[in-house]
């Protein structure tokens, strides 16, 4: 694809893939959701996970 | 003088006095009276008035139109006036509603799917090939159909301006939703797939490759996606085949090699006689029952007892091995077949998903390290497969706890799932899913769809509560944050709503399933004709599937739990007890409704917890129109999915779980719980396994695990990247000087052939298999 002879440079305008779980299925990447989708999430925050609060193990 | 007029669609086109003419007399003979002279007369004076104007002018149909009914009113044409006035309401209408599905299809022609959000509902549809887009006008024009024709017009109004959703409305008079696929059952003795008969199959790959053949044809039956119910016990099967296969192989191979060469046509049929005789035969776990018999006839045709034990001895040894790595091959290619393979016109992988977990014999187990193994490696390139969706079941004495048979699979589906994002994880011992379990029936182990929905129960007949050869028929969602916006803190009000559009709902589900039952086998060859469906193995051709389809699930969902509460009561059931205990209410009440109309009918009316697929944006979009924008409530571009805690809501995992727990039993048509984990959640399995443990402890019936899996294809890099790959150092999108990657040991053999998008295709070769086990 893009080895460019001229610069040696490769990978030009290839993009990361970046594969999410929305609505229980994987996309590779991100454009193909609808706007909402993309929308919930850019929206999501994390989960933390504190010992403490483990209800599992000791 | 009158240059032209100007269309409702912009356009100008030549005027034409007689068009006037003509249109009125059509009102007069509605009348019974039509006089042309009349007709003539006020044509004139319309045509008059507009040149009294002066200068050159262009009026629009709708000026003409205005000034006709003025005139017809004038002359003392009541009644013609009136029909008029109404002929053109009809025209207007009909028009219009060409025009919404007309503008559809130019949105389908010339847009891209990026600026598209009509191209972008699934996005597991590529909307810029031809066939998706052939797919699409098909899609719309069929909505349109059924919006005019086969809704009631309650039915439709409440779905067009969006109190409810009916999904996958593009098939509504056509097909059920999903099937959970008992594979044992369907390739015994083999099946036809319509393009042919395909024998019973004999070994591994052929298995796999059958797998996949299964789910595509369902996936032409019916409009969701397909599950595989017993991939496990399922699959076994061919392991075994192929063991027996390879080990008989192998004593011929060592004997040939120990000079007393044997006939493997007769060893086969040697063989073949001592498992009719003793039902044991060559197998992973040895038989000694077996062993003996086999030796003593070994013996007799190699005439020589010590190479027969040599013989036997090298076939144990080598076959296990051999029958592991074919196991991982077929795996492999299952994968990379789910992902590849299309269904639908050749526009949509099919969804797909595979239950797996609780079968401890060892080629069970086989099958489920090797398709894990398999999943961690990704497909060619080492990229994430997408499909098929896996879902683990957790079971406690079977592989939840050290010391049990499958803990050292559940233990690697962790692995696989911290890097992959699959398998999800299914909790047999969720009170609910554990209320139907009988250890000696394996078809009432509990299966989920890949999006979460789930069927055991059965209210149609209490002799069947099992999740094989069932499935969801169809769902319909309602909008609960627009009822509750609407009661205005009024709870009486918001529950007597509730109560209508669940009413609405049912009968419209009713309606639907009236056009359903009225299929006949050979409308689904494959799901009916093939005996996939429960019950379906006793019909013929042309017997309707009525009767057998009320083993399938009439849902009920809804989305927005949190925007709900939030409009009554002022706070969502993440921000304190009071506000939780009164979304149980909520989804209690709805529960109590579906079981009721499960009662009433004796069908399976379930609660279904909506995924949002192709919804999430729909409801608020027409909500922020009819409302505004209120805080808390309309204030997203999306409505929280389902029963979930908002996604941009800070909370721990634990609480998240907790709080969801209860929602998971209320919710019998399906469920599932996500948690967020932050950075590279591989380097800590501990962490991803608590909250696995603890989804297991709560009660949660399906969960899954979101963490960030990133990969970049220049270099082959998979895992998180930010700003920069830690491979290679590029930006997205920037290039790399070769010699860098080559410092890297990639591109090492960079020419023409192998210089891909995709990484060193010689490094992909010297991957380790098996680098978990
Ligand atoms: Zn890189």
């Amino acid at each position: 694809m893009n080895y460019n002879p001229q610069t040696g440079l490769v990978g030009e305008g290839v993009k990361f893939e970046r594969i999410r779980r929305i609505t229980g299925y994987l996309v590779g990447t991100v454009d193909r959701f609808n706007n909402a989708k993309r929308a919930e999430e850019a929206d999501r925050i994390k989960h933390t996970v504190s010992r403490q609060n483990s209800c599992t193990k000791q | 003088m009158i240059n032209g007029i100007v269309k409702r669609d912009g356009r100008v086109v030549m005027y034409d006095i007689s068009k006037i003419k003509m249109a009125v007399l059509k009102a007069m003979e509605a009348c019974g009276t039509p006089d042309f002279e009349k007709a003539d007369d006020v044509a004139r004076n319309v045509e008059n008035h507009f040149i009294a104007m002066g200068g050159n002018i262009t009026p629009t149909v709708e000026e003409i139109q205005d000034r006709v009914e003025v005139r017809l009113m004038q002359s003392g044409l009541d009644a013609v006036a009136k029909k008029y006035i109404l002929y053109r309401a009809a025209r207007n209408n009909i028009r219009e509603r060409n025009t919404s599905l007309m503008k559809i299809f130019d949105e389908i022609t010339f847009s891209d799917a990026i600026s598209s959000d009509v191209k972008r509902e699934n996005a597991n549809i590529d909307g810029d090939t031809p066939m998706g887009t052939m797919l699409k006008y098909g899609s719309e024009g069929a909505k349109d159909y059924y919006l005019k024709f086969l809704l009631s017009p309650d039915q439709a109004q409440a779905h067009r301006e969006g109190y409810i959703h009916i999904h996958d409305f593009d098939f509504y008079a056509l097909t059920t939703t999903c099937t959970q696929i008992d594979i044992k059952k369907l390739f015994k003795d083999g099946f036809s797939t319509g393009h042919g008969f395909l024998r019973e199959p004999n070994d591994i790959q052929s298995y796999s490759a059958l797998a996949c053949i299964a789910i595509q044809s369902n996936q032409n039956d019916q409009h969701g996606g397909q599950s595989i119910v017993n991939f496990d016990y399922g699959l076994a099967d061919g392991v075994a085949k192929t063991y027996r296969k390879l080990y008989l192989k192998n004593i011929v191979k060592c004997c040939e090699i120990l000079d007393c060469p044997i006939d493997y046509e007769q060893l086969k049929a040697v063989s073949g006689r001592i498992r009719e005789e003793c039902g044991r035969g060559p197998a992973l776990k040895a038989d000694e029952e077996y062993l003996r018999r086999e030796l003593k006839a070994l013996t007799e045709m190699t005439g020589d007892e010590a190479v027969a034990k040599k013989a036997q001895k090298y076939a144990l040894k080598k076959t296990e091995g051999e029958t592991d790595a074919a196991t991982y091959q077929a795996m492999e290619a299952l994968i990379h077949n789910l992902n590849t393979m299309h269904s639908r016109a050749g526009a949509q992988t099919p969804f797909s998903s595979i239950n797996y977990g609780m079968d401890t014999s060892p080629e069970g187990r086989m099958v489920m390290k090797n398709v894990l193994l398999a999943t961690d490696a990704g497909l060619g390139h080492g990229e994430t497969p997408i499909f098929p969706i896996q879902i683990f079941r957790v079971k406690d004495g079977i592989n939840y706890n050290p010391g049990e048979p499958n803990y050292d699979l559940f233990q690697l589906a962790i692995k696989v799932s911290a890097k992959r994002l699959f398998p999800n994880f299914s909790f047999q011992d969720a009170p609910f899913n554990l209320e139907y379990y009988d250890p000696n029936d394996v078809r009432t182990e509990i299966g989920y769809m890949g999006c979460r929905t789930r069927v055991v129960a059965n209210h149609y007949d209490p002799s069947n509560r099992i999740t094989y050869s069932r499935g969801n028929l169809s769902f319909t969602s309602i909008n609960l944050p627009r009822l509750a916006i609407e009661a205005k803190g009024d709870e009486e009000r918001f529950y007597n709503s509730l109560k209508k559009y669940m009413e609405l709902c049912s009968k419209q589900l009713l309606d639907r399933f009236a056009i359903q039952k009225k299929k006949k086998v050979r409308n689904f060859p494959f799901l009916m004709g093939q005996g996939v469906w429960l019950g379906s193995d006793n019909l013929g051709a042309d017997d309707e599937v009525g009767e057998v389809l009320k083993h399938g699930t009439l849902s009920i969902g809804f989305i927005g739990l949190a925007e709900t509460l939030t409009a009554l009561y002022g706070h969502h059931h993440g921000e304190g007890e009071e506000y939780q205990k009164k979304g149980l209410e909520i989804i209690g009440f709805m529960r109590k409704f579906v079981d009721d109309m499960s009662e009433k009918t004796g069908l399976n009316f379930t609660l279904l917890a909506t995924p949002a697929e192709g919804l999430s944006g729909r409801f608020i979009k027409m909500d922020k129109k009819r409302f505004g924008i209120i805080p808390g409530v309309t204030d997203r571009d999306y409505y929280t999915n389902s029963f979930h805690i908002p996604v941009y809501y800070e909370i721990s995992a634990f609480d998240k779980i907790r709080l969801e727990a209860p929602y998971h039993a209320f919710t019998n048509a399906g469920h599932i719980t996500y948690v967020e984990l932050d950075g590279d959640v591989s380097q800590n399995l501990e962490a991803f396994e608590s909250v696995v443990r603890a989804m297991k402890e709560r009660g949660i019936g399906y969960g899954a695990i979101n963490h960030p899996v990133d990969r970049d294809p220049v270099c082959g890099y998979n895992g998180i990247i930010g700003d920069v790959c830690p491979r290679c150092g590029r930006r997205d999108g920037e290039g790399v000087p070769l010699e860098k990657l080559q410092k890297l040991g990639l591109y090492k053999h960079l020419n023409a052939s192998t210089l891909g998008q995709c990484g060193n295709p010689e490094e992909e070769k010297d991957r380790i298999v098996n680098p978990l086990y």
